[in-house]
């Protein structure tokens, strides 16, 4: 049989619970088209390991949806004695001595991990340039963007490499690659999956979040790795989403932010975004346009507030334990010195750069706390208009993807994540969903709720998919 | 030329909880180097804090014994910098909101008290242990994640003096709150002194040096006074003190630069995104304060009031165990009685018998010192039954009964010392001319009517006190 990893993800199931494949077939399935692959969407091929456990799950029976199914993680996600890069010098050889809590969870399913993704240097850039392993090309087009930070693992999925990946989603990395290369990703509510494991880069705004060929996988994805963790202070303990019963039993009231239609927007995305809102009237849901003033923030707020994390999040390289270190040096100034300045890539040393000046004793008022004040304003807004309405509906990026290696100025580089941040920043969560192509480029919209209705957020989104047969 | 000295003191005291601040490891001192480990305290990629509510229990106490205000709305607080101890590149610490603020300790100075006011005291973690061997150095991640409480007072010390007694205070308050063993000899309490002098009619006080490092709390005191003829001498010769880092050499007996600060520590304070708010409500105080033990200065004062000696207050106060048991055993006992065999017998058999007073069962112990109180039998009596309970013997009660039956009681002996003056006339004659040597003839005489069975010590006191009513 070919192609069984193209097929949908109930029918591979079947196919495994009525025995006519074994695990070990999909495991070489994937192999064979990541080595011909030429996308660079890898940075890692977990060959042996998965087939060995393939071999492992022959004996068991077929207990659940997952079962045996391979799974490709962003390369961000710590997996135990498999190194963990994330797309760093820096990172090259390590080789980490635990599993993130996702991977764990990922585990208990007999789910298969197949491989670690390319990506942004420790997800700083949203092209997936920055990566040391070199640049990840969009499968729709190899001179063309697959957006980033998760590239590899939205470029895997939308190649049909493989059905499922993680990515993770700072201020748009899941859902804006997503949108660039026509799949789907959820970056969950802040605190509904475990961060445990997950190399932070922004650790108030980063979730792990499921890239999935279609809506209805996402949620299924997402059941396995959301739930409460002990391991994460900032874990929500809330009751665990589960993927059942995702149909709406009314129609939703939508807010369109004027914002995210506005000057900023790129033709190209609105031609496809207006004539699905207007499809979406026609479903019956009432669209209305709102004001939220903040939005045009978004930015600014995250250029202080993840880049100052960040600039505290990566200060443990310092090559001493792990990670580069350089062979010669005078003394321990020196050595972190020559660690930081090898180890780390451009994108990542000007970042940290910033976060450090923002929080320096003379700019911490004037630029982080009064950050930390615009966030809660913008978050006050957003929930205000969770009071009136039921969902959020935006283009997932304000343009479609673009060519590898324009070259753009440091700070546009955040542009891509214009309509993604704000959903970071408030904790809200945010689904990407392809709803059509301009030319060949695929659109993406965004899809938010209130607080923990990724529920919602799905049963509108399985509707929407429906109606648009994509 | 007069000077004033101004000393501000910081202490690091580590908390005794079972496991580390932000990790499950162990929190033990004096295991193998990097035991008691795990992936948090090394700090690895991906890996996020923990918060140990013992810790915040214990610290919580220390700030109400302190007589601090409680930020019951508490952050934790991340401080950036480099160094090869430090796993992370930042400590988890308190900047904001620490757990207790604005509070006072008070000591007794020259029979006077005097207020030492607390600034502030906030929870933080511990870095490694860096071991130093020729040109390498070697990192114990052990301590690393431990947690501390950092207490800084406001500056009110004035001299070497002043600084010993509030350490010495913070010292046992720390210790009955059970909260940390402070040793400083194993690194579970540090001190460092920020000592500024100036000229009296100066109003501003002159640059701030801090002394790091000091192996003792007398050694604080040494180097206190160090720092004051250094800078006095500086000051006199026309020099300027400079803001810079010290630490104290034992063997010098002197101070010894260490850097000076050209520039300010930046450490770019940011609140710790990895952990939220925490909120203390009144209960958990509450629940903090009830758990409290009686503290020594409120021991101090009972003591006093029920009549305790001022030399057996201090002995029974420094040992938190003693203390401990006496208070346990107060409501059942003669408290003067008790004080005294507390501090001679009992100290005295427990050092020779290398055992603790919370070996000793209570009940045998509280009928012991009761039979004593009551006269039924004496000192010596009480020493050797005293030693049997040290040893395991249950049946304590019948011992005394046993002892007992052999002994006077009170009545009978005064009886008895009345008919022995009566028929000595002629002695009794002698004593009222003051010849006191008459009184070694009626001891004879008692002990010799009693067989023995009376306590010498007791019959004495008698024996005075008759020949005083009929002298």
């Amino acid at each position: 049989m070919k192609n069984i990893l193209n097929l949908k993800l109930t029918e591979i199931n079947e196919l495994l619970k009525e025995k006519k494949i074994k695990p070990i077939d999909l495991v070489n399935e994937f192999e064979e088209k990541a080595l011909s692959s030429s996308l660079n969407a890898f940075i890692t091929l977990n060959i042996e390991a998965a087939k060995k456990r393939a071999i492992e799950l022959e004996g068991k029976e077929v207990d659940n949806l997952f079962f045996g199914i391979p799974i490709v993680l962003k390369d961000n996600i710590s997996t135990k004695n498999l190194k963990t890069t994330c797309a760093s010098k820096m990172l090259e050889d390590y080789i980490p001595i635990f599993d993130a809590n996702v991977v764990e969870k990922m585990e208990q399913k007999n789910m298969i991990i197949v491989g670690k993704t390319n990506m942004d240097e420790f997800a700083m850039g949203g092209t997936g340039e920055t990566s040391y392993f070199g640049a990840t090309k969009n499968p729709i087009d190899e001179t063309l963007v697959p957006g980033g930070s998760s590239s590899g693992s939205a470029v895997a999925v939308a190649a049909g490499i493989v059905p499922f990946a993680l990515g993770s989603d700072t201020g748009g990395s899941v859902r804006q690659p997503a949108a660039f290369c026509g799949v789907v990703g959820l970056k969950p509510t802040y605190g509904r999956v475990s961060r445990f494991g997950l190399i932070a880069f922004g650790s108030s705004l980063d979730q792990i979040g499921p890239i999935t060929r279609d809506v209805t996988e996402n949620a299924h994805l997402f059941e396995v790795i959301n739930g409460f963790s002990k391991d994460d202070y900032t874990s929500a303990d809330v009751e665990k989403f589960e993927a059942k019963d995702l149909k709406l039993n009314k129609k939703l009231k939508v807010a369109v932010p004027k914002f995210c239609v506005g000057e900023n927007i790129n033709d190209e995305v609105l031609s496809v975004f207006l004539p699905t809102l207007e499809k979406i009237k026609k479903m019956g849901h009432q669209v209305d346009y709102v004001e939220i003033p903040f939005l045009k923030y978004s930015i600014p707020l995250y250029q202080v507030i993840a880049l100052a994390e960040a600039s505290s999040n990566l200060a443990r390289f310092d090559g001493l334990k792990y990670g580069y270190s350089p062979n010669q040096y005078d003394n321990f100034d020196d050595f972190v010195t020559k660690s930081r300045s090898v180890g780390f890539g451009a994108e990542v040393k000007r970042r940290m750069m910033v976060g450090t000046y923002v929080l320096s004793s003379e700019n911490v008022d004037i630029y982080y706390k009064k950050a930390l004040q615009v966030r809660q304003e913008l978050t006050n807004e957003l929930n205000s208009v969770y009071k009136n309405y039921d969902i959020i509906l935006s283009p997932a990026t304000p343009t479609a993807a673009f060519p590898l290696g324009e070259k753009r100025k440091p700070n546009e580089a955040f542009f891509d994540d214009l309509l993604t941040i704000p959903f970071n920043m408030s904790g809200h969560p945010s689904l990407s969903m392809p709803i059509g192509k301009c030319g060949i480029k695929p659109i993406g919209m965004q899809v938010s709720s209130n607080y923990f209705e990724e529920k919602k957020i799905y049963s509108f989104a399985i509707e929407l998919e429906k109606e648009l047969g994509v | 030329m007069m000077f004033e000295t101004i000393v501000g003191i910081e202490i690091h005291a580590e908390l005794k909880t079972k496991n580390k601040m932000f990790s499950p490891a162990l929190n033990e001192f004096g295991s193998a180097p990097n035991k008691n480990v795990s992936v948090i305290d090394l700090g690895l990629p991906g890996t996020l804090p923990k918060i140990n509510y013992e810790a915040i229990e214990m610290a919580l106490k220390a700030a109400l014994a302190l007589n601090c205000k409680i930020n019951k709305k508490m952050q934790f607080d991340r401080k950036n910098y480099f160094y090869p101890d430090l796993p992370k590149g930042y400590q988890i610490t308190q900047n904001e909101t620490p757990i207790g603020y604005d509070g006072f300790v008070e000591i007794e100075v020259d029979g006077e008290t005097k207020k030492i006011n607390i600034e502030r005291i906030h929870i933080e973690e511990d870095t490694c242990k860096s071991l130093h061997e020729g040109d390498e150095t070697y990192l114990d991640y052990n301590r690393a994640g431990v947690p501390l409480i950092e207490i800084v007072t406001k500056p009110d010390i004035k001299n070497d003096k002043e600084a010993i007694l509030y350490l010495e205070k913070i010292r046992e308050i720390l210790l009955y709150l059970d909260v940390s063993d402070v040793k400083i000899e194993e690194g579970s309490m540090r001190c460092e002194a920020n000592v500024s002098i100036k000229k009296k009619e100066d109003l501003k006080l002159g640059n701030k040096v801090e002394v790091k490092n000091i192996g003792s709390i007398s050694n604080v005191g040494k180097a206190i006074l160090f720092e004051e003829k250094r800078q006095e001498k500086l000051i006199l010769s026309g020099e300027e003190i400079v803001t810079e880092t010290r630490r104290y050499d034992e063997k010098l007996g002197e101070t010894v630069l260490m850097r000076i600060k050209e520039t300010k520590n930046d450490y770019r304070y940011f609140p710790e995104p990895d952990l939220s708010i925490i909120m203390l409500s009144d209960s958990h105080i509450e629940k903090a304060k009830k758990e409290m033990p009686l503290l020594p200065d409120e021991m101090r004062k009972k003591f006093t009031l029920d009549g305790i000696s001022e030399i057996n207050i201090k002995t029974i106060v420094a040992s938190r165990e003693l203390s401990g048991y006496f208070l346990e055993i107060y409501e059942q006992v003669d408290v003067i009685e008790t004080s005294k065999i507390l501090t001679s017998v009992v100290l005295k058999q427990l050092n020779k018998n290398r055992k603790e007073i919370n070996e000793i069962d209570k009940e045998g112990f509280v009928k012991l010192v009761n039979a004593r109180s009551d006269k039924k039998i004496s000192s010596d009596q009480l020493e050797a039954m005293f030693v049997k309970l040290l040893n395991g013997e249950k049946n304590i009660e019948e011992q005394i009964e046993n002892e007992k039956s052999d002994m006077l009681t009170s009545q009978d002996l005064e009886k008895l010392i009345i008919t022995i003056i009566e028929q000595n006339q002629d002695s009794l004659d002698k004593y009222k001319s003051g010849d006191e040597r008459v009184l070694k003839h009626f001891m004879g005489l008692i002990m010799k009517e009693t067989k023995g069975k009376v306590d010498p010590k007791e019959a004495n006191k008698q024996l005075l006190e008759l020949l005083s009513k009929l002298a």
